[in-house]
């Protein structure tokens, strides 16, 4: 039996390291819808980044910021997705065990991203200031001596081997973690609860570290003068906050649209990932205040030139939405206990997080491009192509993932706690 | 709901395969009323002569605080270190180190709650009751360091003919709010907790035939019976309290972090302060929490209560907050670095290797690396090793804090007023003397009060869930393990 388990074929790795194992799965976490559920997506995804890159052409610089956007989005997603398992495994927690299949699934994007960056990579003297050699060449007039004492962590090659190391170590803890947990599904064996949680540990501080530091150099570098060190817990407070969001839309989607994981997911479990959404909308208040009070409250130049472009040109009326809509309005509809029981209050509460968290993440970033190129707040058609198109990509590889495998991890020895789980 | 659930039909081929269940939460095999017993004696029982030496001790320690406080209100914040440019010293320090300690027991008790782990409850009274004595202690520096106490009424906003209102702008007034709210809200909390504990206290008394002892418990216990609309009640309000107190606990470091991060001082403006001085007073709380009960449990022989279980979540996060700590640390680093600003570069090379070097490294070393020992298991459950880690992590939160305060302030941007900073033996006995009046109220509150949440705890044995007799006989003399039986503490 020891064979029922086997490694996709090398290419295929990129995708779903392991050969389906849905044969054995239980018939009540069977994936049953047909192979639309997930080519529609990659057709949609494929559909759209084929219009934006076309589109692009002639608008380079605004492809690249809008795919940026996009992508970061799709990694913050997958990345507040492999925190949730972390954290799983290591509180030994009950009650999410029937919906960790799907952060799971989603958190084996990785190796995907990392092929997606590449338009990106073609996009770096567009996008990041830093990459313009004359600012470090103290005999030319673009010389910045604040950019150029920052040429040690500030350089190409330096950036790319730091992406390649975020991304090897993310891929191995997802991998790890999705491996152990679908090898469980066919092989119980008794110790995979513990290997599970050893992974966990030494992976938290690694995703730690390495979450902090892409957001310093995918998105902090963008202006290479300003600096914050809450940044990255900034950026992880987003990713969160769109992570439960998405688990919480998936399994809406099994569930409502494909009829599957009847009487396994329930009302209760929605309550407590709606009880997170509710919860990480404040904590990425709490972040994103203490950044601008502070900011505001010392009023040095070299920090609030970032408020300062992000309070004019148009680009106040999207600060002012985010304060609401990032956080007052969603604070107050997930409040009562029973918007949170109410499903689909909770499935356009989890649409408006991605929007909101997307629209986050085009503050940070466009206003850049303002600075750069000119140009004022707004949207250009390529945000929403790049962007949707990834996020189909992200959402058709999860799917597929999922239609290989059990919807749920049936052997995790937790799962029992898990469907009988109740809010009191 | 006679429809059978495919999905738990599913799960009968293979539940129980390789289940690492987590251990009980009592040990012990106590019933309900050994646990009402084991916890009650002490609150009951003749003062024995050893808690009254130590309360000797200690209370000497408080009085040893009031001269100290005395002596410096006669003489003035003179007597103290604080120089120019220093003109926040050891008493900022004391401030914001008690107030961190505060933090464990409205965290264990509120956001622990939230996130429903049960094992709080065997901890969360005595880290409840530690909180406010932390709280107390610290309100007394800032009170001091006015300069002239008296009017230390003038930090609230009181209308008066003058026309004098506080600085609303100030930070420091931030605080007067945060604490003084996190302490009402903590107080009421602990208290709310402690109603149905006192109740039982009150009617042991009762049956003991002391009236007057019935009486004044009684009186405290507002009119408790254990009705059912009783507990309906108490379930509700300790929900929205632990509403209210997670975001508070929350506020308060963070509205002490503003103290420092408002200003454009080098190594005190950084924006990840807040999350940072959270993360700092949960680590620094958690090693109390753990230096009080390792003795406490030992002495008043709790240990199936306090279970080494217990301890071990408590110094898994230590380990997770002291981590945390030290990435804060690194980040803020690097940043000086990458900001190009000479001033923080100078600030935090300064605090490295500098005349402060020694309290840097201790800082690191202690809050850093040496919680990286509880990544072994036996080391995080060892006696020993805990309770020299919990106060090895208090040494290092204490010298976090003075890097904090005094690197930053001893080097001026005028290098002309550059200048070392050191104490006073004022300063050095009014830090002791407010470990004096800590124990001295932990101390009372061991003596007077149920220091477990005996009712919580009753409610996280199998025995509580109402189907637990539906596989151990009727609950009336059936099962062995819920018989009762005579109580251990009958001398």
């Amino acid at each position: 039996m020891a064979d029922t388990i086997q490694k996709s074929n090398l290419l295929f790795r990129l995708i779903d390291p392991l050969r389906p194992t849905s044969d054995h799965a239980d018939r009540a976490f069977r994936f049953t819808a047909g192979r639309i559920s997930w080519m529609l997506p990659v057709g949609i995804g494929i559909g759209l980044l084929v219009i934006s890159a076309v589109w692009g052409v002639t608008d380079p610089t605004q492809f690249f910021f809008s795919y940026l956007v996009g992508w970061t989005f799709s990694l913050a997603v997958t990345l507040g997705c492999l925190f949730f398992v972390l954290v799983h495994h290591l509180t030994k927690a009950h009650w999410g065990v029937v919906v960790r299949r799907i952060p799971e699934a989603v958190a084996y994007a990785f190796p995907m991203l990392l092929v997606l960056f590449i338009p990106i990579a073609f996009g770096m003297h567009d996008l990041y200031h830093w990459t313009h050699h004359e600012l470090f060449d103290p005999s030319s007039p673009e010389y910045d001596p604040i950019i150029a004492g920052k040429a040690a962590y500030l350089n190409q090659p330096f950036f790319f081997a730091r992406l390649l190391f975020y991304f090897l170590m993310w891929s191995i803890i997802a991998y790890r973690l999705y491996t152990l947990s679908v090898r469980q599904d066919v092989h119980p064996e008794h110790d995979i609860p513990k290997r599970q949680r050893t992974v966990s540990a030494w992976g938290l501080p690694v995703f730690a570290v390495t979450t902090a530091f892409a957001s310093y150099d995918l998105l902090m570098s963008l202006d290479p003068h300003w600096f914050s060190t809450i940044f990255g817990v900034y950026f992880f407070a987003g990713a969160v906050f769109a992570a439960f969001a998405f688990i919480a839309f998936m399994a809406l989607l099994l569930q409502r649209r494909g009829g599957m994981l009847k009487h396994t997911i329930t009302k209760e479990h929605y309550h407590d990932l709606g009880k997170y959404m509710f919860g990480f909308t404040a904590f990425w208040a709490y972040i994103a205040f203490s950044q601008y009070m502070l900011i505001w409250y010392g009023g040095i130049p070299e920090e609030t030139v970032f408020f300062r472009h992000r309070l004019e040109h148009g680009w106040e009326y999207h600060t002012t939405a985010l304060v609401f809509l990032h956080f007052v309005v969603p604070f107050l509809i997930l409040l009562p206990r029973a918007s949170k029981r109410a499903l689909p209050l909770l499935g356009v509460m989890t649409v408006w997080f991605f929007i909101m968290q997307w629209f986050d993440l085009h503050w940070l970033a466009m206003p850049v491009k303002d600075m750069l190129y000119g140009g004022h707040a707004g949207f250009h058609l390529l945000d929403f192509t790049c962007w949707l198109g990834l996020f189909s990509l992200l959402i058709a590889a999860t799917v597929y993932r999922l239609s290989r495998h059990s919807l749920v991890p049936q052997n995790d020895p937790r799962l029992a706690e898990s469907l009988h789980f109740e809010n009191v | 709901m006679a429809r059978s659930n495919p999905a738990e039909t599913a799960l009968d081929a293979h539940s129980g395969d390789g289940y690492d269940a987590s251990p009980p939460l009592v040990t012990g095999n106590l019933s309900f009323h050994d646990i009402t017993d084991l916890v009650a004696y002490h609150a009951e029982k003749k003062t024995p002569v050893t808690w009254l030496m130590a309360f000797g001790l200690a209370s000497t320690g408080a009085a040893l605080l009031l001269i100290m406080l005395a002596y410096q209100v006669w003489n003035g914040v003179g007597v103290w270190g604080n120089n120019v440019p220093v003109g926040w010293g050891w008493p900022i320090v004391n401030f914001v180190f008690w107030v961190g300690i505060g933090h464990a027991g409205t965290l264990i008790s509120a956001i622990l709650y939230l996130f429903r782990q049960r094992w709080r409850t065997s901890i969360n009274r005595a880290a409840e009751a530690m909180t406010l004595f932390a709280v107390m202690c610290a309100l007394i520096f800032p009170t001091f360091h006015v300069g002239r106490v008296w009017a230390i009424y003038w930090t609230l906003p009181i209308p008066n003919q003058m026309e004098m209102w506080p600085q609303f702008k100030s930070p420091l007034l931030w605080d007067v709010f945060a604490v003084s709210s996190y302490f009402i809200v903590s107080l009421l909390f602990w208290y709310v907790g402690l109603i149905p504990d006192l109740a039982t206290l009150r009617d042991r008394a009762a049956l003991a035939g002391k009236t007057l002892r019935a009486r004044v418990i009684g009186f405290f216990s507002l009119g408790w019976t254990g009705a059912n609309r009783h507990w309906r009640n108490y379930e509700k309000a300790y929900l929205i309290l632990a509403g209210l107190a997670t975001p508070l606990v929350l506020s308060v470091h963070s509205v002490v972090s503003f103290d420092f991060a408002v200003s454009v001082i080098p190594g005190w403006h950084t924006t990840i302060f807040p999350p940072y001085f959270v993360a700092g007073a949960i680590f620094s709380g958690f090693a109390m929490v753990v230096t009080l009960l390792v003795v406490a449990r030992k002495i008043y022989g709790l240990e199936n209560l306090i279970t080494l279980d217990h301890l071990e979540k408590m110094n898994i996060i230590i380990l997770l907050t002291g981590t945390i700590v030290g990435f804060a640390y690194i980040t803020e680093f690097f940043i000086a670095w990458y900001s190009g600003v000479e001033y923080e570069q100078y600030a935090f090379i300064n605090r490295a290797t500098g005349p402060y070097a020694w309290a840097y490294w201790t800082m690191m070393s202690c809050n850093l690396f040496f919680p990286q020992f509880f990544w072994v298991k036996k080391l995080r459950r060892s006696i020993p090793f805990m309770f020299l880690t919990s106060i090895v992590v208090n040494i290092g939160m204490w010298f976090e804090r003075f890097v904090i305060t005094i690197t930053s302030l001893h080097r001026d941007f005028l290098p002309s007023s550059w200048d070392y900073y050191s104490p006073t033996w004022v300063d050095v006995l009014t830090l002791v003397g407010s470990f004096g009046l800590f124990f001295t109220l932990f101390l009372l509150f061991l003596r007077f009060v149920p220091m477990v949440a005996v009712a919580e705890v009753k409610g996280v044995l199998p025995e509580a869930d109402p189907h637990y007799y539906d596989d151990h006989g009727d609950g009336h003399g059936a099962a062995e393990s819920v018989a009762v039986r005579p109580s251990p503490s009958g001398s």
